[in-house]
């Protein structure tokens, strides 16, 4: 190397690192939980209205997911198709009013040959959506795509609407994993945290099975991320923040025997977590839902037995996860009508700004079922 | 311009790999050319909705420095018939790529708690570590380390990544793949011979 060209490398070392540090020091700071709001007024006369969404056009859906709308009525996402996997699935939406207690008709908002043609790479299935908003108010619908195998090689995109999800801005893929950016999938609900930023729990399936809590930016690039677990046995973390440093994670268990919900906790804004422990509640390697409703006790929706997803339980926490108890069955052997195929799976749990709880699952693996109620028939009235 | 600089990327890839494959150094030298444009067709213009380009990213995703300039120096080496590193300078790069895989992929893919990809986020500790690096290669005279670096760094910080990590611009699978392989490879070679050695002096 001739003298001249080693110092002028050197010199742009120098110059690129100096850039480099900039723009560390330029890093999103840690920042809170947004705090959850206050109470809604409660009504004393029990509320509990079931429906099935009217989401007849394919034979599998799966995975709901909603967000509630500027003008209060909710809209939900699921993905369906022939099948789990199948190369027809697509992302589905409909909108509950809650005025005339009906769905709209369905209809896809992404496809997998549109997610391909938006992300210019190939795309061989759709899974998850989650949605969200971000700071301006925009809705967020965070989804699953897959390249190359099965759920394993998963990674995650956004995409934004800003006219509350009736048209949508392409698709955007988050990177979070250095490995081919596989195995990254979406199941809780993403929180808008005091700068701004999103925490979007995700998880990973490829050798391991463990959560982190992903960081993303308003652009809808990951900016960030915090491990929630490790290991091979815990997945699809939901967070529940009680205040803008104290927050609980539930999350999957899929490790040996006894099989319960895990659950782990911060007191500094999500920057350190807890070791995973078991609760009393069982899990059978299923997803669970968790909200803290405005004022009052934490619900839990899950499949309340260590071997099967037959039947979908609401349990309250007065104390935020210390104790738990069994409130109300959604759907069990007693329950009618049962579905043909007897599995209740993948539950969302959220609660509106008139103070209405909304669970939205997978009914026998071909309906998306929508329960709203109140506290008042959580607590012990009506059916 | 992120789509593009991936697509680019994955595009030279696929060039350098035909050109492998094809033993493109046989060809006269002007049919080599002749040769890597039609690939280059065939790689970047689309079929239906993707190109083979597209595909190929798919699976791999945006592709790290390191294995742009490998696969740049396999297609000129080939084009041309010299090479474009000295084989010091290649070693010593799979030797970084190798070493860092290492630390990285079995935390990264959750062994433990410690998570060594979060500190691409923009961490002082990765970033002094990496001046650190790149200093002692540039002392050592080592060009093609120094330039990696310095290319994945401009990449981050211009943001031509989908990925808004660090890490992912110095570094990914099949970097790490093809450094562990000739490195094990060599390590195998280089144990063979020394067994060799001693039974004949036995």
């Amino acid at each position: 190397m001739s003298a001249r060209l080693k110092w002028t490398s050197l010199a742009t070392i120098a110059l690129v690192f100096a850039a480099l540090y900039l723009r560390a020091l330029e890093a999103p700071p840690p920042a809170r939980f947004v705090a959850p709001r206050a109470a809604a007024p409660a009504s004393a006369r029990p509320l509990y209205q079931p429906q099935l969404l009217p989401n007849g056009s394919t034979q599998s859906v799966h995975s709901a997911t909603a967000a509630e709308l500027k003008d209060g009525k909710l809209r939900a996402f699921w993905y369906g198709g022939t099948r789990e996997g199948a190369a027809d699935v697509a992302i589905y939406t409909s909108v509950y009013s809650p005025k005339e207690a009906r769905w709209s008709p369905e209809r896809a908002v992404m496809t997998r040959e549109l997610a391909q043609r938006s992300l210019q790479r190939h795309v061989r299935k759709l899974g998850n959506p989650v949605a969200g908003r971000d700071r301006g108010g925009r809705l967020c619908l965070f989804f699953v795509s897959v390249s190359v195998g099965g759920w394993a090689g998963s990674a995650i995109n956004l995409m934004v609407s800003e006219d509350e999800g009736e048209t949508w801005g392409p698709p955007r893929r988050l990177v979070a994993s250095p490995f081919f950016n596989i195995s990254t999938l979406v199941k809780g609900v993403p929180l808008l945290l005091s700068d701004g930023t999103l925490a979007l729990p995700a998880y990973h399936e490829f050798l391991g099975k463990f959560g982190e809590l992903l960081r993303v930016d308003g652009e809808g690039r990951v900016v960030g991320k915090t491990r929630l677990s490790w290991g091979k046995s815990s997945l699809q973390p939901v967070v529940v923040p009680r205040s803008e440093t104290e927050a609980l994670a539930l999350m999957r268990y899929a490790g040996d025997p006894p099989a319960r919900i895990l659950m782990i906790r911060t007191r500094d804004a999500g920057a350190h977590w807890s070791e995973p422990v078991k609760t009393a509640l069982p899990n059978p390697n299923a997803a669970v839902a968790g909200v803290l409703l405005a004022g009052g006790p934490l619900v839990l929706a899950f499949n309340n037995a260590e071997e099967n997803r037959e039947g979908l339980s609401l349990a309250l926490s007065s104390d935020f996860g210390e104790t738990f108890r069994v409130a109300r069955n959604l759907e069990g052997e007693a329950l009618l009508p049962r579905a043909p195929v007897p599995e209740y799976s993948y539950p969302w749990i959220m609660q509106d700004r008139a103070g209405d709880v909304h669970v939205l699952y997978t009914w026998g693996r071909s309906r998306i079922k929508h329960v709203v109620f109140n506290r008042a028939w959580l607590e012990g009235g009506g059916r | 311009m992120t789509n593009l600089v991936g697509l680019l990327g994955c595009g030279l890839l696929c060039l350098a790999l035909a050109a492998s494959v094809l033993r493109l150094q046989a060809f006269p030298a002007q049919a080599r050319y002749v040769v890597e444009l039609a690939v280059a067709l065939a790689v970047f213009v689309p079929i239906g909705d993707l190109s083979i380009a597209g595909t190929v990213r798919g699976a791999t995703g945006d592709l790290s420095a390191p294995t742009l300039a490998l696969a740049a120096s396999a297609l000129f080496s080939r084009l041309t018939g010299r090479t474009l590193f000295e084989r010091r300078e290649v070693d010593a790069l799979l030797g970084l790529v190798a070493g860092a895989a290492l630390f990285l992929y079995p935390f990264a893919l959750g062994w433990t708690a410690f998570d060594p990809y979060a500190l691409g986020y923009g961490s002082m500790a990765f970033v002094t570590a990496l001046l650190l690096a790149t200093l002692l290669a540039w002392w050592a005279g080592l060009k093609l380390v120094v330039f990696v670096v310095l290319a994945g760094a401009l990449a981050w910080l211009g943001g031509v990544y989908e990925s808004r990590n660090l890490w992912d611009t110095l570094i990914d699978p099949l970097a790490a793949g093809y450094a562990l392989a000739v490195l094990l490879m060599k390590g195998g070679k280089k144990l063979i011979s020394q067994r060799r050695e001693r039974a004949a002096v036995v």
